[in-house]
């Protein structure tokens, strides 16, 4: 019989076991400063979301006071177009993906006063299709995780109802699989970012009441592989990201406890750098801010008490979503 | 950034590498300037076309320069002939194909990619469904590749059995493929449905586990996956579909019982499934008369819930003289069902239990016995191979259940053991799945014994399940188990008079709430420790003896005193 090589990371033993909260909160501090560097230029595009990043996890350590907050509430207002979407940066196109982050960092800094919500409304309401299911952006591309950006800004902004949120609920359940998970579009694979979405999305829409969550529950903690380190989907190596993903899902459906918590943890700790700061994907490879976030983000939930606590479905802190009076669903 | 592995290097190196940046940062943002400042004066031409490119094949993520592009080629057609624009959609085509030579992964490439597809004056799907075999080729697993696959199949009519031998090929060739299985089980119902005469209303689309395979084909489904986990017992892939083959059977929409209560005129009615009070459309007729009741659900946590309660108007049933003919009817599923409360009775209900329905048998759907039991030999065999693989130790209790549930129990418990042992990771996982099986192992002996006791003591219980069966019971003994709480749909069990769980780790009682009928409740031996915890138990109007010996909120220094503000009606109080 052939044996499957269960593809995996090894730990080493001088992996940090620690977390290294000071040494993130300086990587975050000086990444925006290398603006003229080559590789910051590239992910422009993204630098919407990489702002929600670096300042959720700078929030999560306490640490949100280090961050710029005017040159950042500018910019977010220079981003947002006369469609009332925002774009990634100035001079690229809106887009949900950054609409959502813009939003969740207005929230942050209790700023949404700073925009014109209703046109942000306007804009979200505008890229739901007939189906239910909603378009990224103008050119629209269709994707669950644009069902999940639609109904987590609409929550945020507290106009959920501007939608059609049962036909939006329709599309996504549409998306179920044989395993209990979702992909991007119907009958596409489950994946564990798409599963995050679209569980969050039902909780924020009431309806977790639709999942097989056992059978769900039972595929993502069968992502947990030797290493501690959860992967996305089967056959694949473990990722820092996918450990949020699948660990904020299982604690959305109220199966966490289904995982080995202390050997994820010891997974997510040797992501870490120690020289320079921040998490990486796995254990020896180059950091950047979404994997510390998503590094950070994942030890809250597993209950790291130097670091405040997370919202399983918005990935922000539990004491912003309280300021905003916004309580998702979990299942319990 | 994922995958990029952090190299150690000198000085010289670094100094080196910064240079080349700053050369390389220069020219991009150069041609990104260019780009930004074309576009902005409308501007759409070939050198336009150029720029985009030069700076996508490097950054295909850069969304904003393929919409640019989106609106040049759209500007094109306006002034170009059907012939022309054939070739530049095709040399648009050439250089997607190199974009996901080098970045099969990116969501613009194939996005773009399928909006020039849809474009493009005379399309060649036959064009694009080699890309994906050569795509897949490279990496079974692409998501991107699979979706552009389906997209096409989709636009093109490609026959659904060409699909399903496209998957044989790539199952052939590697078992351990995940996305092939995936893209088996959309096929499959689609080729073969199940051919089960059912009203049309009766089945509600609801993803696609809801259709089933048919029978003969599942067999065939069944050798193929045996050969894979045959082959490799330790492919997760062939056994979540073999899981998924052998999956639980959809329960139609009915209303399951109808249940009344003449002394606190209340009505309850439990659903197959979960459903919010508000929306749902129910419908109460009492002796051929229609009454306006307001539904709710047994715990203001849940919005929808299996169980909803509605109170009639004071008089309407109270007189014990009366007989009461009650239909509750759900409008939207054409479902109802009739309840008689008769003369000189307390109370009354209809419903099918779950011995009736099979409930919890037909966790596997397979209606023959016989395919099963050969099923579990198979199993079986492999396993005295592998005694070990707790992939076959679960697929073996899942057969056993849906053979036996209560002759293999035994059996059951003991490979539940096994699997914690060989599985630790997810030992949690597997004592839920066992508690889940004792419980409903012990609902079946409930109901064949014809009781309204439920009794499920010393058996390491973490967790309670379907509750909503419970809705006649009137004792439950839970005592002796790892409880840590009574949760919300606790508040299901409308009928409990007698709640014992001592020697539990019982903090929090959320769902001992609005038992209208609870007049005992037995909690020694847990760790409540606050008032507070008990709180839930004040909006039990009957409540008359409570047991709270071995508790830490009897050390509380008031306890007695606060104890008789909280709960007046408690006239039996031990601590």
């Amino acid at each position: 019989m052939l044996g499957t090589q269960i593809k995996d990371v090894i730990l080493k033993p001088d992996a940090p076991s620690s977390l290294l909260l000071d040494k993130h909160a300086d990587y975050i501090a000086a990444y925006g400063s290398k603006k003229d560097d080559y590789e910051y230029t590239l992910s422009e595009y993204l630098r919407m979301s990489g702002i929600y990043w670096g300042l959720t996890v700078m929030d999560l350590m306490g640490q949100l006071d280090r961050m710029n907050l005017q040159e950042i509430i500018d910019f977010i207002k220079a981003c947002q177009h006369d469609c009332g979407g925002f774009s990634a940066s100035i001079g690229h196109d809106p887009h949900l993906l950054y609409t959502l982050s813009a939003v969740q960092i207005l929230c942050l800094y209790d700023s949404l006063h700073a925009i014109d919500v209703d046109k942000v409304v306007e804009y979200v309401k505008g890229l739901q299709q007939e189906d239910g299911s909603f378009a990224g952006d103008k050119w629209g591309e269709i994707d669950t995780r644009f069902s999940f950006c639609a109904v987590a800004t609409l929550a945020l902004l507290g106009k959920m109802e501007m939608i059609n949120v049962d036909r939006a609920v329709e599309f996504v359940l549409s998306c179920m699989n044989f395993d209990g998970g979702f992909g991007c579009r119907p009958g596409s694979e489950s994946h564990a970012g798409q599963i995050y979405c679209c569980t969050g999305f039902l909780s924020l829409t009431g309806q977790l009441h639709q999942l097989n969550a056992d059978l769900l529950g039972w595929w993502l903690c069968e992502r947990q592989l030797p290493s501690g380190g959860l992967n996305g989907r089967p056959e694949k190596l473990p990722d820092v990201c996918y450990s949020w993903w699948v660990l904020a899902s299982l604690k959305i459906i109220g199966r966490i406890h289904w995982i080995d918590k202390s050997r994820l943890r010891q997974f997510i700790l040797a992501c870490q750098d120690e020289e320079t700061g921040g998490f990486a994907d796995r254990p020896g490879d180059m950091v950047d801010p979404f994997h510390t976030l998503f590094g950070v983000a994942g030890l809250s939930l597993l209950g790291e008490e130097q670091v405040k606590a997370v919202n399983p479905v918005l990935c922000m802190p539990e004491d912003v979503l309280q300021r905003i009076g916004l309580q998702p669903d979990l299942l319990s | 950034m994922h995958g990029r592995v952090k190299v150690k290097t000198t000085a010289q190196q670094e100094e080196e590498k910064r240079k080349e940046r700053e050369k390389k940062l220069k020219i991009y943002v150069a041609a990104r300037d260019a780009c930004f400042s074309k576009r902005k004066e409308g501007v759409c031409d070939d050198e336009a076309l150029q720029l985009t490119q030069q700076l996508l094949s490097s950054n295909p993520d850069f969304a904003t320069l393929w919409n640019y592009r989106r609106e040049i080629l759209m500007h094109l057609e306006t002034v170009k002939d059907p012939d022309e624009m054939q070739k530049i959609y095709e040399a648009e085509l050439s250089f997607l194909e190199a974009c996901l030579k080098v970045n099969p992964k990116s969501y613009g490439s194939w996005h773009h990619r399928g909006w020039v597809s849809a474009r493009l004056p005379r399309p060649d799907w036959a064009r694009e469904l080699s890309l994906c075999d050569r795509c897949l080729s490279l990496d079974d697993r692409n998501f991107h590749c699979w979706d552009y696959r389906r997209m096409v199949v989709k636009v093109s009519g490609v026959p659904v059995d060409q699909e399903l031998e496209f998957s044989d090929r790539l199952i052939g060739s590697n078992f351990s493929n995940y996305s092939s299985w995936h893209y088996r089980s959309t096929l499959l119902p689609v080729l073969h449905p199940q051919t089960r005469q059912e009203p049309p209303h009766a089945s509600s689309p609801r993803g696609p586990q809801s259709h089933r395979v048919c029978e003969e084909q599942l067999l065939k489904e069944y050798e193929l996956v045996q050969n894979a986990f045959f082959t490799d017992p330790n492919d997760q892939s062939a056994w979540f579909y073999y899981r998924w083959l052998l999956g639980r059977a959809e329960r139609e929409e009915t209303i399951s019982c109808v249940y009344v209560s003449r002394e606190d005129e209340r009505v309850a009615v439990a659903f197959s499934r979960p459903i919010n009070a508000r929306c749902v459309g129910l419908l109460l007729v009492l002796d051929g008369q229609p009454l306006r009741v307001e539904w709710r659900s047994v715990h203001p946590r849940f919005r929808h819930s299996p169980v909803l309660i509605c109170d009639l108007p004071p008089g309407t049933i109270n007189d014990v003289t009366n007989e009461h003919n009650l239909t509750v009817h759900w409008t939207g599923n054409h479902t109802h069902r009739d309840c008689a409360l008769y003369t000189g009775r307390v109370e009354s209900w209809c419903r099918d239990t779950a011995t009736d329905q099979e409930l919890f048998r037909s966790e596997l759907s397979v209606e023959k016995t016989s395919v099963l039991q050969s099923e579990l030999q198979s199993v079986k065999q492999l396993q005295e191979l592998e005694p070990l693989n707790k992939w076959c130790l679960l697929t073996i209790i899942l057969l056993m259940r849906a053979l036996d549930p209560l002759g293999y129990e035994k059996e059951t418990l003991a490979h539940f053991q096994t699997l914690k042992e060989v599985d630790s990771m997810r030992s949690e996982y597997y004592s839920d799945l066992c508690c889940k099986f004792m419980i409903e192992n012990t609902i079946l002996k409930m109901e064949y014994a014809e009781v309204r006791v439920f009794s499920i003591t010393d058996r390491n219980l973490t967790s309670l399940c379907h509750l909503d069966q419970l809705l006649l019971v009137t004792h439950i003994n839970l005592s002796s188990n790892r409880l840590q709480r009574l949760p919300p749909q606790f508040a299901m069990l409308q009928c409990l008079e007698v709640l014992e769980a001592d020697n539990n780790f019982l903090e929090n009682l959320e769902g001992v709430y609005h038992l209208p009928r609870l007049q005992e409740v037995s909690l020694k031996n847990n760790k409540i420790s606050t008032l507070t915890d008990l709180q839930p138990l004040a909006s039990c109007p009957e409540l008359k003896r409570l047991d709270l010996r071995g508790n830490p909120v009897t050390q509380a220094a008031s306890v007695e005193s606060d104890l008789a503000e909280l709960l007046p009606s408690v006239t039996d109080l031990l601590l």
